[in-house]
């Protein structure tokens, strides 16, 4: 403090006063503005979260016509093995004009899974099996006739009635308004196991 | 001013209050480098409520989950260790300026009337730091952690008829566990901490009610101006905020050179101990409390018995509250009183020596340095009444010295 | 309080902190590259028994090591994934009914023992024909753990004497222990690079936040100088 008394004469400078206070102030904002991005950074998603996004299905044990859930970052995700009957009624769910979007013109699913079966390989159909519509769960209905006397066999929601057919594709006539959605997903090189890596970035689930 | 802020001050005191603890709130103008240690502590305990908020947002609080939850911290959240750093390192610095605060209240007598009450709501935020602190100290669950929390929940036990119900209770079993994590961090963060936050608010308001001492320990409310200001007071704002701001960013930088450099400040700052998984089968060699508890600690050990080292300890962390009466010398600030003065730096020697000897191990050299300064502690508070009514004094200025 | 208490107060504190902060002894050459080759060699010497189960294998990539790289040299055949954490090759069921203990998670043993005790701890074995394994140590008797250094650092007696020298030279050996203390010291730590490359950054930043500060301080303060003085002069009237 004393070697301020250096020049007691020294007159307030106001200029000088709003200068510094605007330097102050500005490198101020800076270094807590910084601070609150890095804090709001660690509010995202882990490293553990990261390693454990990923979920591995074995084939082998899936028979023909069978379904199995897995629990894929806290949605159900499932992998079907459709049987060739099945895979005829996608055809003929196209032939009798039963669906709102038969081509999947809306990217509900990976670009590789933009066909008639939504998948890599026809048989296997692997789907987040959450509605469009309000996030129910759909239950499976393979069977013709099950639903409804037209039935062909698909997904129908309990929830509000929304019906599916065997590729996830939405019936007319549902309040969904989108095909369920198609994870990205990779086969292992042996094609006994299947890989669910991440969601298709432009799908959305409901 | 604006019509918005006419408008939000017809519903709001804003400017009522910022003139009241600000702009028109006077404070000697001779406050030399002990008077940072205030706004430092808001900032800190401020720091620490942020920090210790993200912290949460990860935290397991059960015995298997909290001590990956927080090495998980470290390792896979994005800038965890900078939160958990941050959060760690601030205790100690806390306890740091919490002693040389507390240091400045003795050595310029603020403790003395009217400032009595001010200096008992500021001992008791000290005291309710240490129980912060040591629920901070438990939760991430390292094998210190543990040990921790089985020394001094046993320590509780040792109060007379309501001790066993009371270990139990803050255990919430017949150990240290899950329910015990889960108690201690909502303690730790919900209730000490408002309990903190609102004595804190209590302190401020006390301070502003008598006004802030100074090195001289002289009333300046005494020499008014004709404007009835105090002559040798300045508005808080802009002059001690403009100083404060400076005070904050000296110790900003050295609060970041601990945290980028220097972490763990050799095992002073976060225990080596703390890196072992806790483990109820392997004790730790010695268990120490951290530097900022362990005068007390070694005053516990002091006495071989463990009923009469407890009744020491709580007496050495109650005496203080009876200051205010136990000095009687007429002048206040130790600059001008050479026989007080040299007692306080006796006592801050002796402080931070029990610190030191209660790090080390319980081996026999080391019980004559606790026992020692175990009297000198003690006895600074049992001599004061006598010494300070024949001390002899300089003469006190009219005015505060710049 | 004089300035010179404060002065060689504040340049004690300083000294202190710079003393912690060197690297203990002269060859622990710390860096990415020291810490990658001690990688390389604790997954092929140590990694057999001990997880480091807080490091993820991708860390190192971070450090400059691709993936592939990883996955070759580092990562164990028995199905580790990239991004978990470093897991041993063997089962810890086995481990325990072998060594009587479960050999430990070496994550936080450096940020726990201290790199240079780690480091006496490996060179400090000695032959022990009295121990189930055949092995003891100076630093830590009768350890769990074998020599498995042995046949590149050489067997000594418990007296220091050579009984069987090792693949290596001494240098080149003491080296490559001295190489995975650095990696364990890494991964108890792997904030270190990190915090040292933001580090001045941050320093920079808050020395050019002080610096306006006290300017600013000064600024204000001329007030209370002057006003001071224009007292001071009316001072004696008063008296």
């Amino acid at each position: 403090m004393a070697d301020t008394l250096k020049n007691p004469k020294d007159t307030p400078n106001p200029g000088r006063r709003r200068f510094l206070t605007a330097a102050t102030t500005v490198v101020g904002a800076a270094v807590a503005g910084t601070m609150a991005v890095a804090m709001i950074e660690s509010l995202e998603p882990t490293a553990a979260e990261a390693a454990s996004a990923s979920t591995s299905v074995n084939l082998e044990p899936i028979e023909p016509g069978m379904q199995v859930t897995v629990p894929w970052q806290k949605k159900p995700a499932i992998v079907v093995n459709r049987t060739p009957a099945m895979l005829a009624t996608l055809a003929e769910a196209e032939q009798k004009n039963l669906l709102k979007d038969p081509q999947c013109d809306v990217p509900q699913q990976p670009p590789y899974c933009r066909n008639r079966f939504r998948a890599r390989k026809p048989e296997w159909l692997v789907m987040v099996r959450i509605c469009t519509h309000l996030c129910c769960i759909p239950h499976y209905r393979p069977k013709r006739a099950s639903v409804a006397p037209w039935w062909l066999g698909g997904f129908y929601c309990p929830c509000h009635g929304s019906m599916y057919d065997l590729s996830g594709r939405v019936i007319k006539g549902s309040p969904a308004p989108h095909n369920m959605a198609v994870p990205e997903y990779v086969f292992s090189p042996d094609g006994k196991a299947v890989t669910i890596t991440t969601m298709y970035k432009k799908a959305h689930l409901c | 001013m604006s019509r918005f802020g006419d408008w939000l001050n017809e519903r709001f005191p804003a400017r009522e209050m910022m003139r009241e603890h600000m702009t028109e709130y006077y404070a000697p103008k001779n406050f030399n480098i002990f008077y940072y240690t205030g706004s430092l502590l808001l900032l800190m305990i401020f720091l620490q409520l942020i920090s210790g908020f993200l912290l949460m947002a990860h935290y397991v609080p059960t015995s298997q989950g909290a001590f990956d939850s927080v090495q998980g911290i470290m390792y896979d959240t994005r800038w965890g260790w900078l939160i958990r750093y941050m959060h760690v390192d601030g205790v100690s610095l806390i306890f740091i300026l919490l002693y040389l605060h507390i240091g400045r209240g003795m050595l310029y007598g603020s403790y003395r009337k009217p400032r009595e009450l001010l200096w008992i709501i500021g001992y008791l935020i000290y005291i309710m730091m240490m129980g912060e602190a040591f629920f901070g100290y438990v939760l991430p669950f390292g094998n210190l952690s543990y040990w921790a929390g089985q020394v001094i929940t046993s320590i509780i036990h040792a109060v007379p008829f309501v001790g066993p119900g009371l270990t139990t209770l803050a255990r919430g079993g017949p150990g240290v566990g899950s329910a015990t994590l889960q108690r201690f961090l909502a303690l730790h963060a919900v209730l000490w901490f408002l309990i903190i936050a609102a004595l804190i608010v209590m302190h401020v308001l006390a301070l502003h009610q008598v006004g802030s001492n100074n090195p001289d320990g002289i009333e300046i409310k005494q020499h008014k101006g004709p404007d009835g200001h105090p002559v040798d007071g300045i508005p808080f704002h802009p002059y001690y905020t403009v100083k404060d701001i400076f005070g904050v960013g000296v110790w900003l930088i050295i609060f970041a050179a601990i945290i980028f450099y220097a972490p763990t400040m050799h095992g002073v700052f976060l225990e080596r101990t703390t890196f072992f998984r806790a483990n109820p089968m392997v004790a730790l060699p010695d268990v120490t409390p951290p530097w900022y508890l362990a005068p007390y600690y070694a005053m516990l050990r002091a006495i071989p018995n463990k009923y009469f080292g407890i009744a020491l300890m709580g007496l050495a962390i109650s005496l203080p509250f009876f200051l205010p009466w136990l000095d009687r010398n007429p002048v206040r600030s130790a600059r001008y009183r050479p026989v007080y003065r040299m007692m306080i730096i006796i006592m801050a020697i002796t402080f931070f020596t029990l610190a030191w000897v209660g790090e080390q191990p319980p081996l026999p050299k080391y019980f004559i340095i606790e026992r020692l300064g175990a009297v000198i502690y003690v006895g600074f508070y049992l001599l004061l009444p006598i010494i300070s009514s024949i001390e002899p004094t300089r003469k006190v200025p009219e005015r505060v010295q710049s | 309080m004089t300035r010179k208490t404060w002065v060689s107060a504040t340049a004690g504190i300083l000294a202190w902190f710079a003393a912690g902060c060197a690297v203990a002894a002269p060859q622990f050459s710390f860096s990415k590259t020291t810490v990658l080759a001690g990688a390389r060699l604790f997954a092929e010497h140590c990694s057999a028994c001990h997880s480091v189960g807080s490091l993820r294998y991708n860390r190192l990539a971070a450090l400059g090591m691709s993936k592939a790289d990883i996955e070759k040299e580092i990562m164990l055949p028995n199905g580790a994934n990239y991004l978990k954490g470093m897991e041993p090759a063997m089962d810890v069921a086995d481990a325990t009914k072998w060594f009587g203990i479960p050999p430990p998670n070496l994550s936080h043993m450096v940020r726990a023992r201290g790199q240079k005790w780690i480091y006496a701890y490996l060179t400090s074995f000695y032959w022990d024909p009295a121990r189930p394994s055949g092995w003891n140590n100076h630093v830590f008797p009768n350890a769990a753990m074998p020599d498995i250094l042995a046949p590149w650092g050489g067997t000594y007696a418990s007296d220091g004497k050579l009984l069987q020298p090792g693949l290596e030279s001494p240098a080149v050996y003491h080296q490559q222990v001295a190489e995975i203390v650095d990696f364990l010291r890494y991964a108890s730590d792997p904030s270190i690079f990190e915090r040292h490359t933001i580090g001045p950054y941050v320093l920079g930043a808050l020395v050019l936040l002080t610096l306006f500060a006290y300017l600013l301080k000064r600024e204000y303060w001329k007030d209370v100088y002057n006003r001071g003085n224009g007292k001071q002069a009316r001072g004696p009237k008063q008296g």
